[in-house]
């Protein structure tokens, strides 16, 4: 999973331009633009057939690429 | 007596120095520390050979850093021009060569996105950088190092109120950006006038979602420390995670909130606002483009205990007006830009610079104690953005032509009509059409060009773009998004480029811009 979404932040995101690690501070660096987040929230919904509800889209579920994963592996548990 | 703006902070010391005086994430510097502190900085600037006058670089986002820089370059005697990490290199280093900027102040933070910047740090004439260890071939000084150096002092620059104290700069129409130049005049008018008008006080908790190139943040960094208020620069993260930051609003107990329409919406959109307690929040300011009134109607529903009010003016002039709307609207009509504050005059001309009568559509010409001192280096910008007239006693009268048209309602209430000329609004940004056409003209493969805006399923401005190729050149939209982004700043390229035959042209022969709005399927509105 992680590698997914790396590969669409790098590519899709990012231009192909930057390479990131899945425990890289996406949101802090301004590496991704809130536009960017949008996309790679309806990416995942896409991806994973999961819905995430505007109270989840938190700090915390989307820091880093691990924490993404995290957050979509709970998701489709519950 | 208070008459440049980093002796707010001393005053706010010298009464309060245990009170915070600017909160970021798990970090807060009080009234104390921020005078040392930028005494620090002031005193290293000063013995880098900084003197009144010279301008220095803040490439920071939102952070507690920003506070120090801003004041500490100011006591130096010296004008902060904001930076943005998020613009295109390029952009940058035009802005340092046009500024003339030697020195930068940054954080570890934003070491990668500066290096691009200073690759060939020969060409971007710097001699140093404050806020790193490594050095790239000019020499830096880490903030470990400024926080060492005595601070007891401020350095004994004579600065008058009429001296620069800052230059924003923002989008040009002929492709250059332009420097809109303030004095400590202008700034402290600013926080005196809008510090009255809310009835701040060094109890109030003043949330800062906006960056540092954006006037809104002079609430936050200029009137706060006038009445020793606390200011919570939101971390950059929160901006993007809007859950996050109504978690944020509530837990720092902010009571007066000032951005853009689009972030309080998204709050809206979040439906995170219901759990939590924003009982402290007693007014929310908005401005830098118009609220759509059904998101607003909502939100005053939702937070009940506050007070709305619609801030209106360019960064030229700061702030001229405001509306405090009274009650949640009950008709989806714009929300009023409202009156002029105080110390301030307005008046609606016509197209040959005589008064509209009452009642009728005009270009809003402002003249105020908030006023820019002028464009950067542009005299010529300068002077034609100026209306100037001589009173009977004889002293001449200086106002700015906005370029928004406006009228007057039956209140009394001034309302938005449009602009004059072909500057948007995205996302609240200001961006000038023109300068993104300049751009594409000076790509060899591109023969004509037209930019144009759309709006999108939400209501908001989409940029469009429609070139054609010069003879015998190819060129694929790619080729051309990848040179904008060279230049300009994510919010101002072309959503869609479209390579095409032909632009269409009126009767006159000028780019028909209607019909090339009306022709453009937008892409998220098939």
């Amino acid at each position: 999973m992680n590698d997914t979404l790396i590969r669409y932040i790098e590519e899709e995101l990012l231009g192909g331009e930057q390479s990131i690690a899945a425990e890289d501070d996406l949101l802090s660096s301004g590496l991704v633009d809130s536009l960017a987040i949008m996309r790679l929230i309806s990416f995942i919904e896409q991806e994973y057939s999961i819905k995430v509800p505007p109270q989840d889209m938190t700090i915390e579920h989307f820091i880093s690429v691990d924490a993404i994963s995290n957050y979509i592996k709970s998701v489709k548990v519950s | 007596m208070v008459y440049w703006l980093p002796q707010t902070i001393e005053a706010s010391a010298g009464k309060f120095p245990e009170r915070e005086a600017f909160i970021c994430s798990d970090r807060s510097l009080n009234y104390g520390e921020l005078f040392l502190q930028t005494n620090q900085l002031a005193q290293l600037l000063a013995e880098l050979g900084v003197r009144k006058g010279d301008r220095i670089g803040i490439y920071m986002h939102r952070c507690l850093e920003t506070a120090v820089a801003i004041h500490g370059i100011m006591k130096a005697g010296a004008a902060y021009v904001p930076l943005d990490p998020h613009a295109p290199p390029a952009r940058t280093r035009i802005l340092l060569q046009d500024c003339g900027i030697r020195v930068v102040v940054t954080i570890p933070g934003h070491r990668m996105a500066l290096k691009k910047v200073v690759d060939e740090p020969e060409q971007t004439g710097l001699s140093h950088i404050i806020g790193l260890k490594e050095e790239w071939g000019i020499p830096t000084i880490p903030w470990e190092a400024v926080f060492q150096l005595p601070g007891n002092q401020t350095p004994g620059v004579n600065i008058l109120g009429s001296d620069l104290a800052y230059i924003m700069y923002t989008s040009g129409s002929t492709g250059m950006p332009k420097g809109i130049m303030h004095t400590h005049n202008s700034g402290l008018a600013y926080a005196k006038l809008s510090a009255a008008l809310f009835g701040l006080n060094e109890h109030d908790r003043i949330g800062n979602h906006s960056p540092i190139y954006f006037d809104i943040s002079t609430l936050g960094y200029f009137t706060a420390p006038l009445v020793a208020a606390a200011t919570v620069i939101v971390p950059e993260a929160y901006t993007k995670m809007p859950a996050s930051l109504a978690q944020l609003i509530a837990t720092t107990q902010m009571t007066v909130w000032y951005s853009v329409p689009l972030a309080l919406i998204q709050l809206v959109q979040s439906e995170a606002l219901d759990s939590l307690d924003m009982s402290a929040l007693r007014w929310v300011l908005f401005g830098g483009e118009p609220f759509p009134t059904k998101h607003l109607r909502t939100l005053m529903e939702l937070w009940p205990g506050a007070r709305f009010s619609n801030i209106y003016g360019p960064a030229e002039v700061n702030q001229c007006t405001y509306y405090h709307v009274p009650a949640p609207p009950e008709t989806n009509a714009a929300i009023p830009l409202g009156r002029t504050w105080d110390n301030t005059q307005g008046m609606i001309i016509d197209e040959q610079d005589e008064p509209v009568s009452e009642g009728e559509t005009g270009e809003l010409l402002i003249r105020s104690a908030t006023m820019m001192h002028g464009y950067w280096k542009q005299p010529e910008l300068t002077r034609r953005s100026l209306f100037k007239r001589t009173a009977d006693h004889g002293v001449e009268e200086i106002f700015y032509r906005t370029g928004d048209l406006v009228k007057k309602d039956a209140e009394g209430n001034l309302v938005f009509l449009g602009r004059k000329d072909r500057q948007i609004k995205v996302r609240g940004y200001r961006v000038e059409l023109d300068e993104i056409v300049n751009r594409l003209l000076q790509h060899d493969a591109v023969e004509e060009a037209a930019v144009f805006p759309v709006k999108d399923v939400a209501g908001q401005w989409v940029i469009h773009a429609r070139v054609t190729a010069a003879p015998g050149m190819p060129i694929t939209e790619t080729v051309l998004s990848e040179y904008l982004q060279e230049y300009l700043p994510r919010y101002a390229r072309p959503e869609k480029i479209t390579i095409s035959a032909s632009i269409p042209r009126t009767a006159a022969g000028k780019i028909n811009h209607q019909e090339l709005q009306e022709t453009t399927t937008n892409p998220g509105n098939p």
